[in-house]
Order: structure tokens, then C-alpha cells, then sequence
């Protein structure tokens, strides 16, 4: 097992990365930019207008490999976290997901050999990126209107984060196929690195989506379920 | 490894120790795909439990006042959720009333294993008394199903019930781990059940 451990505010930035490189993406995602030079933590979220204390919930959350449920949520920025979420949402959907698509088209298409596999991987692939679209566009437009609305004080009637929770389907499934259909099934013609490649694309995007869900359900969600309550509370 | 279900088990117990102790133990268990949980307050749990449903609670049963196990199933809308209780020690029995089984800190791998294989016992079953392999029955429904074909119009074209149809589907999607018609027409194409030229004009591009 790997040595895990919780990151401070103290932290430098760059230790963050070299210690887990994963958190890369979790740091773009809140908007920060490379080049921390020695900056903690603290003073790259002060310099960015990130709140500090959201930003290390998310990163101990995500860096942590056990689940654990802890209800203090009352200094989590709602905002701050909906922000990095939509962040992540537009860059599977405007750099991730386009990018893997060139990347199996070019590892798939033999015309050579005429087997035209592009064709029938393309329209596996788009059905799979229509299903991601709609998913996420339901999160941006109807549930985190709903949660920032929320986050400043008003409640809407109409609506409830356990609807959310109720119908947050899994997306990672077909993509899980896809990465079946490539392990188990593709009759691979010798060496073919672009095929290895596209495959190892898979994989990270699969681990990435799989973070992504575990932040919506279970950081997220309860984040806002306790700002209801406390509304509810409140009358 | 068996290719199973991801198993959701939620551990209720204030000591850290003692909880991420069973978080590894858990994860150690051969043959099962295990996402522990773990719950650090009487808080977390009753929100936690009302959002996710867990199969199975691990829970401390002295702690945080004397659960009522039954009134916690029906209040967080859980009826079907397995509870185990987590002993330090010996027990009055009538504090385990709605569980379905202990587990002792002093439990091994091996028994933490026969008692989550008692508890999922008739899922596990289904899955290991398969092959793999498609049947030729198995293989004409998929070409089927990749030419466009309805799960009436295959009944019909097979002389089968759509009932049969539907059941031979469910097996194909779980021995292939391909569920959609898209995936499945790729699998069909590149191990050659079909010609490419056949199902283009099915496809609409």
C-alpha cells in the first residue's frame, strides 16, 4: 500500500503533484495554473480566489483511497465546488472524450487490410459521448443552478437533491465495454501502439469519470443535503 | 477473481482504528469486490443511509445509544440492508435482534469470507456455474440482434419465446460483459459473426 496522507494548507503545491499525480487534474480543475514556484497551498487558492478550505476537502477526499463519510460541511463553498465540477464536465466533453475519439479511430482504421472498423467504433463511441452530454448538461442546467441557488439561502420547492441522487447513473459502463471489446475481443494485427495507447486513454479516462462520480455522490451530495436540511430547519 | 458485483459495505464505528482496521480486512477478502464505507458519526449514518443504499452495515451496536436495527432499515428506507454487528466482546443476545450475523475483532480473513458468502450466497451461485463460451444458439441471436432485429421479430425468426430470447440476451450480456446493440455489433464484426457489408445498411449513417 502506498503512503497516504492528508495535505495542509502548508503544503507547497508542487508537493501535491509529485506525491500524487492524479491530483494534477483536480488542480486544473479548480482553475489553478501551473508554475506554483514554492507557493503553499494556501497562497496559490489566496492568489486564484479559490477557497483554500473547499479545495483541501476535495484533494484529501479524492486522495484518500477509503470512503470516508464525515458530515462537516458548513465551511465547504457549494459554489467553489459546482465550479470544479462544471470544470470537469467541459473538459471531458471539449478535450477528453474529442481526443480519445481521434485517438481509436486512427488505432482501429485499417484500410489497408480494408476493414473498415472505424465506421462501426465511431458510432459506438458517439452513441457513448451523446449519453455523457446529456448526463452531464442535466448536472449543469437543473442540479447545480439548484445547489447555488441554494448556497445563497433559497430553497426550490420544485425540486431536491435526493431526486439527484436517485437518478445519477453510472457512465462509466460503456466505456467499460469499449475497453472489454479492446482487451477481450479485438484481434490485434502484431505490434500496434496506437491500439496500446488508445487502450491506456481508456483506462485513465475510466478511473477519472469513476473520481468524478465518487465526488458527486459522495461530497457533493451530502454537501448540499446538509445545506437543506438546514433550511428546512430554519422553515 | 471472480467477476462479480461490487459489493457496498458501510462500517459504523467511532474508532478510526478499529474501522479502517476493517476497511483492509475487507479488502483482503479473495473473491469479492468490496467498497468499504466508513461512517464516523450517528450523523453521517442516518444521511448516509437515506442517500446511498449500502448491502451491508457493519455496525457497532453499543455505540451511539442501542440501535433499533429495525427501525434504522425502515426509517432510511433500507428494508433489504444486511446488518452485522461488530463485537469487542461477549453480548447480551437480546441487543442483536434484527441482525443477521456478528463479526467479532478477533474474526480472520477466512471467517469474514464464509460470512459474507453466507450473506450473498445465492448471487454468487449464478455467476460461477456458467461457461463462458457462447452457445451457436447464442451466436444466431446476436446476429440478430446486431442486423436490427426486434426481441419479437428474432422469437419469430427462431421459432422461439420472447421470453427465451430475452433470457438467452441477459446471458450473452453477461458472459461478453457487452450490454449495448452497438458494442455487440462491433464484437460480431471484428470476430467475423457478421460481414460488415451486411449490417451497413442497418446503421444509420
Amino acid at each position: 500500500m502506498s503512503i497516504q496522507r492528508k495535505f495542509s494548507a502548508n503544503h507547497k503545491m508542487s508537493d501535491l503533484i509529485n506525491e500524487n499525480h492524479s491530483l494534477l487534474l483536480v488542480i486544473s480543475r479548480f482553475g489553478l495554473h501551473l508554475g506554483f514556484g514554492n507557493k503553499t497551498v494556501c497562497e496559490v487558492c489566496q492568489t486564484n480566489g479559490i477557497d483554500c478550505t473547499t479545495f483541501l476537502a476535495v484533494v484529501n477526499f479524492l486522495a484518500d483511497e477509503n470512503y470516508e463519510v464525515d458530515n462537516t460541511y458548513e465551511n465547504i463553498s457549494i459554489d467553489t465546488v459546482v465550479d470544479y465540477l462544471k470544470n470537469a464536465h467541459s473538459y471531458f466533453l471539449d478535450f477528453k472524450l474529442p481526443s480519445l475519439r481521434i485517438k481509436l479511430l486512427e488505432a482501429v482504421n485499417q484500410p489497408e487490410q480494408n476493414l473498415p472498423y472505424g465506421l462501426i467504433f465511431m458510432k459506438f463511441f458517439d452513441e457513448y459521448v451523446s449519453e455523457v452530454r446529456k448526463h452531464m448538461e442535466y448536472e449543469n442546467n437543473t442540479v447545480f443552478k439548484y445547489a447555488k441557488l441554494l448556497a445563497s439561502g433559497q430553497k426550490d420547492a420544485n425540486y431536491s437533491i435526493a431526486v439527484f441522487q436517485e437518478r445519477h447513473n453510472e457512465i462509466d459502463s460503456k466505456l467499460e465495454e469499449l475497453k472489454n471489446i479492446l482487451i477481450k475481443y479485438y484481434p490485434d494485427k502484431g505490434s500496434n501502439h496506437l491500439l496500446t495507447e488508445v487502450l491506456f486513454d481508456i483506462l485513465s479516462c475510466e478511473i477519472d469519470i469513476v473520481s468524478h462520480n465518487k465526488v458527486e455522490d459522495y461530497f457533493f451530495i451530502p454537501a448540499v443535503e446538509a445545506i437543506e436540511r438546514k433550511l428546512n430547519a430554519v422553515g | 477473481m471472480m467477476d462479480n458485483e461490487l459489493l457496498k459495505i458501510a462500517i459504523a464505528e467511532p474508532s478510526v482504528i478499529i474501522r479502517s482496521g476493517i476497511t483492509v480486512a475487507l479488502k483482503r477478502i479473495p473473491g469479492f469486490r468490496i467498497q468499504p464505507f466508513e461512517i464516523v458519526s450517528n450523523e453521517s449514518l442516518n444521511s448516509y443511509l437515506r442517500l446511498h443504499k449500502p448491502d451491508i452495515l457493519i455496525i457497532n451496536p453499543s455505540f451511539w445509544g442501542h440501535y433499533d436495527i429495525t427501525k434504522l432499515k425502515a426509517e432510511t428506507q433500507n428494508p433489504s440492508l444486511h446488518c452485522m454487528a461488530l463485537l469487542y466482546s461477549a453480548i447480551d443476545e437480546s441487543l442483536l435482534k434484527g441482525y443477521v450475523d456478528t463479526i467479532s475483532i478477533y474474526d480472520s480473513v477466512e471467517q469474514l469470507k464464509d460470512k459474507l458468502e453466507k450473506l450473498t450466497s445465492s448471487a454468487l451461485d449464478e455467476i460461477s456455474d456458467e461457461n463462458t463460451n457462447l452457445s451457436s444458439r447464442e451466436k444466431e441471436i446476436i446476429t440478430c440482434v446486431v442486423n436490427g432485429l426486434t426481441n419479437k421479430e428474432i422469437a419469430q425468426e427462431l421459432f422461439l419465446s420472447t421470453h427465451t430470447v430475452i433470457s438467452h440476451r441477459r446471458n450473452i450480456a453477461k458472459k461478453l460483459e457487452i450490454h449495448s446493440t452497438a458494442g455487440l455489433t462491433i464484437y460480431a464484426i471484428v470476430n467475423k459473426l457478421v460481414e460488415i457489408d451486411d449490417i451497413k445498411k442497418n446503421m444509420l449513417f
